[in-house]
């Protein structure tokens, strides 16, 4: 065993090595791989570690805000499946999201149901069936839908539904519903500070953690060659479409979770949440931190909602702008992120399934 | 029958504006390929600039002239500084787009605030048929968008500029072996599809009044009418406009408007589903 992830070592050192002589492009990374070492594994424990000690050091106020920020998080990874891994261009996303919230809110209110047992499956099975249907819709049929048609199906969606939850009474319209009860686990309330951060934190852990494994097994493979070339995954025999509709709702559940979190994480859920405007902030998070990448959505939403809450106060006006010309930036010059500063290439695609068969892929 | 005159006249009014809004997404849609994300952001630059014609106190009308040409030499300059990049990968130009629309928005939200800022109508009362009144400035925009809409026809298919546009929607190669400057026919329809959202925006300030979302509003309507259209043609784009313009007029006279405002995206949605060609199939004019 040991020995052969020596070899595999050997063959991963020696494989970028040859390809970067060829392209002589960036000089750090080589060495880096020389050495035998991952980066991702270092980043994915350096960003744990930080997230586990931050409630310790942080005052009350920060704490709530950090935990918003690990739910926002939980939602990019779901943008992260369908936009990094997938390829289909999800403007909509919030979709299931805000439904998701509204759908426990409802919940909270009028059934007076907040266990925790209860709420999270309900919202979680929200984001699923929501993303089945629309999912279903948009991308299997007899004709395989275009990308653009997709985007901007998604888009309407999101859209609609935000119109919808404006306009509708018994959702609240533009105030939405305000003041849900909190998270209830037998008579204890999880209310925000602490004990909310470390559950947010350990459901993002368990989460991402199955969306790793998900990514390198042979689905994610099948996946990956779906993004480079559908034509050709589909002329293997791959159902292209059922893979796309399965990520997609594999994206919704998670951020019908995340939608659930963060309704009684706020309290509140207003016509927004399900809206344009969180639809594309999620996409802000993922393509500026690296999508096709996990911790590239995690690093993205951590950086973006830091710097915005932290210029906040000074430079409200200016952010949005920045924001804007930043996020041009990147799309213009880094088209994988600010993750692909320390991870290379190869890293990133990465290899799949088990132990022997990662061998041969990592064969040259 | 005078109110099912006033209605016909609401529908039309709108359904003009939503025309107007989506010539210029059209144009550039079906002639670059490109899903221009910042359009509606360009609507909203040429509300501003009539917003601040008028607050200098220069006649709004002097504003509405200068708009499509401020905001399409604006256009021009992004498409060469930053579109021109975007050819390949329509996603990414979906997503660059987008974020040029943020930036732009974003800097007007900063220059007007949060307010909702009125411009009178240039051309103020009221014309009255017998018992009945119906405003001029509407009028006014019907009036324009046919004139527009009846331009652009001819501007591409009767001028020789209009012949390069299509050849090189054709055939981009052949059109370049042909001495075609294709970069700068592409700067070009970049520039007039922006110009037109801007004199789109500087006609409707008067009705919809001047805020930082006004453009977002119209690029999703104004998406859903071209996919309903069909990319490619010019004509395409103008008829789903007129149909998606109609019917989101129409149907809230029928059903409750919260119902039909997400009726006609869901309609508009599974026509295109199962029609992905639109209604108007096939390239050229």
């Amino acid at each position: 065993m040991g020995a052969a992830k020596q070899a595999l070592r050997a063959t991963v050192s020696r494989g970028p090595d040859v390809s970067m002589a060829d392209s002589g492009l960036d000089r750090a990374l080589p060495a880096r791989l020389a050495a035998g070492r991952k980066v991702l594994p270092i980043v994915e424990g350096a960003v744990l570690i930080a997230a586990l000690i931050l409630p310790l050091v942080l005052q009350d106020y920060l704490t709530v805000f950090a935990t918003r920020v690990i739910i926002l998080a939980l939602f990019a990874l779901s943008f992260d499946l369908v936009w990094g891994y997938a390829g289909i261009l999800s403007f909509g996303q919030a979709l299931f999201f805000g439904s998701a919230g509204y759908g426990v809110a409802l919940m909270a209110r009028d059934l007076n149901i907040t266990s925790i047992f209860l709420v999270l499956p309900a919202g979680t099975l929200i984001g699923l069936t929501t993303s089945l249907l629309l999912g279903g819709f948009l991308l299997l049929g007899r004709h395989p839908s275009s990308v653009i048609f997709v985007a901007l199906g998604t888009l309407t969606g999101s859209y609609a539904a935000d119109r919808l939850a404006r306009g509708w009474y018994y959702l609240g319209g533009q105030n939405g519903i305000p003041s849900i009860p909190s998270m209830s686990l037998g008579s204890y309330d999880i209310t925000e500070g602490p004990v909310y951060y470390y559950f947010a934190l350990g459901t993002l852990v368990v989460v991402y953690l199955l969306c790793r494994f998900l990514v390198r097994s042979q689905f994610g493979l099948a996946l990956a060659g779906l993004r480079e070339n559908e034509q050709r995954i589909a002329f293997f025999g791959y159902k292209a479409q059922h893979l796309k509709a399965i990520v997609f709702a594999v994206g919704g559940t998670i951020a019908g979770l995340a939608g659930s979190l963060y309704a009684f994480h706020e309290g509140f859920v207003w016509p927004n949440m399900v809206g344009v405007v969180i639809s594309t902030q999620v996409v802000l998070y993922v393509l500026f931190g690296g999508s096709g990448t996990l911790i590239g959505a995690v690093i993205g939403t951590v950086i973006i909602e830091g710097v915005s809450f932290w210029l906040s106060d000074n430079y409200r006006d200016i952010w949005p702008i920045l924001l804007g010309v930043l996020l041009l930036l990147v799309i213009l010059f880094r088209p994988l992120g600010l993750i692909s500063y320390v991870l290379g290439e190869r890293e990133r695609v990465g290899s799949f399934g088990a132990g022997p068969k990662e061998k041969r892929n990592a064969a040259p | 029958m005078a109110s099912a005159f006033v209605a016909a006249f609401e529908i039309l009014s709108f359904g003009a504006i939503i025309v107007l809004v989506v010539l210029g997404l059209g144009i550039i849609a079906s002639m670059m390929g490109i899903f221009n994300f910042a359009q509606g952001e360009f609507v909203l630059l040429g509300a501003y600039v009539t917003y601040l014609a008028h607050s200098r106190g220069i006649p709004i009308w002097v504003g509405m002239a200068a708009a499509p040409f401020i905001v399409g030499g604006l256009g021009f300059v992004l498409e060469a500084l930053i579109i021109r990049r975007f050819y390949a990968a329509p996603i990414v130009a979906m997503l660059g787009t987008y974020a040029l629309g943020l930036i732009i928005r974003e800097s007007v939200r900063g220059l007007i605030g949060g307010f909702y800022l009125t411009v009178p109508e240039p051309i103020g009362g009221s014309i009255d048929i017998g018992t009945m009144h119906i405003s001029t400035w509407r009028f006014t925009i019907i009036v324009i968008t046919l004139l527009v809409m009846g331009g652009c026809y001819l501007l591409l298919s009767r001028t020789s500029f209009g012949l390069r546009v299509r050849a090189t929607l054709e055939n981009p190669a052949l059109a370049r072996v042909s001495g075609i400057s294709t970069p700068l026919i592409y700067g070009a329809t970049f520039a007039f599809g922006a110009a037109l959202a801007g004199l789109a925006g500087a006609l409707i300030v008067p009705v919809f009044s001047l805020f930082a979302d006004l453009g977002i509003r119209f690029l999703i309507q104004g998406f859903v009418a071209v996919m309903v259209g069909g990319v490619g043609s010019f004509i395409g784009p103008v008829a789903g406009a007129g149909l998606i313009g109609t019917l989101s007029a129409a149907l809230p006279w029928v059903i409750a408007p919260v119902v039909a405002d997400v009726l006609v995206f869901v309609l508009a949605i599974v026509f295109i589903k199962f029609r992905p060609q639109g209604l108007i199939a096939g390239k050229g004019v």
